[in-house]
């Protein structure tokens, strides 16, 4: 009887193994989640954001799975990079430095900086962003780079306080320690939708280019498939709907009830009727 | 009153499930990172008492080392570091286990060697007069002992490392304060009371460090209640 179990035992672990030789390869995939709309989480543990809903699609067409794990920002290429993690999508833009540690894909996102600040704090983007004022940004963010580079670099005597989180930034803008945040607009808009204290001033036309990034030397030819793949939902019009669905300027939890209700066509490999149906869903009245 | 248990339960509901996913990770964290400290650290311990020379030096070697270095920077070494020199890829949750039990072994050394040295040397003396070989004392008569002695230090140490296991989410473990970074990114989101519930989303995170150093410790009171040898006083005060 021992014996028979004992057989049973490493045929069910055969079994197993050819299972997993036979299911589609499985890659990592890093995300700084505090970011929305392009990625963050929700209370049920879930992922939500645009890039990552980009990321899951393009892994259907491409025949591959996913495993989103939530990254710190300033980490994530250095990962990415020498191949502990497989791929990056964290709304993050293509700079000269990033492209030294990893191999970026063609650009899916075009971003400025606003510049954010109190509501009724009477500053206009040329004064928020005057000597003498505290200016918030993330760290390792462009956000970060402008201000560094564009005022301090060129003596505009402002600070810059640099923090781990955005929403630190922001929560720090709303105590009133600092008198502005800059950062991508879409973040931007987003804070100001759940906050009515707070108002963007300007916009900074940096014309940054958002990019996915894999390890550098691209050893599991990820790349080719994520382009690809972006190329599909944007002819297909899914790229457009997921656009619809995340910069809308919808609440949060109202996205995350249309991906729910949205995610059995994930489950079914429907790229197209997963995009509609998120639209639909984050849009309706 | 019904108003607040309300705000209270829509809180809860949606910060409960944050702090759900963190709080095994941190207690695995802390319950590896203690097992592999404890270990090792009784190692260095019982060596730089009772062992000869060279390996005393390396042990106190060791021990400053660990010791001198914040935990910060030691996670940041195995994870980072090991990564871009060596092409060592540690998890992440490893490198945060290795570089706090690593940490922790070099504290619990000198617990141990504390212990040990309160248990009177004329016992030592006893016990090898009787007959038993140098490791047979340790064994039978000073480690029992020893380990006695070091549980209230080790209770220190214990609620440190419960509170060093934070520092892990510098490099994204999804621990208890990662998850309620997420928790904040989440609910600053929330129209209108937003930003009100970052206070209570970190006084939460504060009870659940101050729920598990007061659990562990209640635990390990009662663990040395329960070891204690009636009659036999190796306390300096009169057992109640």
């Amino acid at each position: 009887m021992k014996r028979n179990l004992l057989v049973l035992g490493l045929l069910l672990v055969a079994v197993s193994f050819c299972a997993v030789s036979a299911a589609a390869a499985t890659f990592t995939l890093a995300s700084d989640t505090t970011w929305p709309p392009f990625e963050w989480a929700g209370t049920d543990g879930q992922f939500y954001g645009f890039d990552l809903d980009v990321m899951r699609l393009v892994a259907i067409l491409g025949g591959y799975e996913i495993n989103i794990v939530s990254y710190g920002f300033d980490i994530i290429f250095d990962d990415v990079g020498i191949g502990r993690v497989d791929i990056g999508a964290s709304g993050a833009t293509i700079t000269p430095d990033r492209v030294l540690k990893a191999d970026f894909s063609a650009p899916y996102w075009t971003s400025n900086q606003a510049v954010m600040v109190k509501a009724d704090s009477g500053l206009n983007i040329a004064t928020a962003l005057s000597a003498g004022r505290k200016i918030g940004a993330q760290v390792g963010t462009t956000g970060a780079k402008w201000v560094q580079e564009q005022l301090i670099d060129k003596g505009i005597n402002v600070e810059l306080r640099e923090y781990t989180l955005y929403p630190l930034a922001v929560l720090d803008l709303v105590n009133g320690n600092i008198d502005a945040v800059v950062q991508d607009e879409p973040a931007s808009r987003a804070s100001m939708a759940a906050d009515a204290r707070l108002g963007i001033v300007g916009v900074i036309e940096t014309g940054e280019q958002f990019g996915f990034f894999v390890t550098k030397g691209d050893p599991n030819g990820l790349l080719a498939k994520i382009n690809d793949g972006v190329q599909q939902l944007k002819a297909s019009g899914a790229w457009a709907n997921l656009i619809t669905a995340y910069m809308g300027g919808a609440e949060l939890s109202k996205i995350e009830a249309a991906w729910k209700a949205a995610a059995s066509f994930l489950t079914a490999k429907d790229v197209v009727g997963f995009a509609q149906a998120l639209a639909t869903g984050a849009t309706a009245p | 009153m019904e108003a607040t248990i309300g705000a209270t339960n829509v809180l809860w509901q949606s910060l409960g499930p944050f702090f759900s996913r963190g709080l095994p990770e941190t207690v695995k964290i802390t319950a590896l990172l203690l097992c592999l400290g404890l270990v090792l650290g009784a190692v260095l311990g019982f060596t730089q008492v009772y062992g000869r020379r060279p390996f005393r030096y390396a042990c106190v070697t060791y021990e400053q080392i660990f010791r001198g270095v914040p935990p910060l920077v030691m996670i940041l070494v195995f994870y980072n570091g090991f990564a871009r020199s060596f092409h060592i890829m540690l998890p992440a949750t490893m490198s945060a286990v290795l570089a706090l039990g690593l940490r922790s072994a070099a504290y619990q050394s000198q617990i141990f060697r504390g212990a040990i040295q309160a248990v009177p040397p004329g016992q030592m003396m006893a016990a090898r007069a009787l007959g038993m070989s140098k490791l047979k004392a340790i064994r039978y008569v000073m480690l029992p002992q020893a380990f006695r002695l070091a549980i209230p230090p080790w209770s220190n140490e214990y609620s440190g490392v419960v509170k060093d296991t934070a520092f892990a989410c510098a490099i994204g473990v999804a621990e208890l304060t990662r998850q309620a970074q997420l928790a904040m990114t989440r609910v600053s989101m929330v129209p209108d009371i937003g930003s009100r519930l970052i206070l209570p989303i970190f006084l939460i995170l504060g009870m659940f460090y101050l729920a598990l150093t007061y659990g562990g410790n209640a635990l390990l009171g009662l663990l040395e209640r329960r070891l204690r040898i009636p009659g036999f006083e190796t306390k300096g005060k009169v057992e109640r």
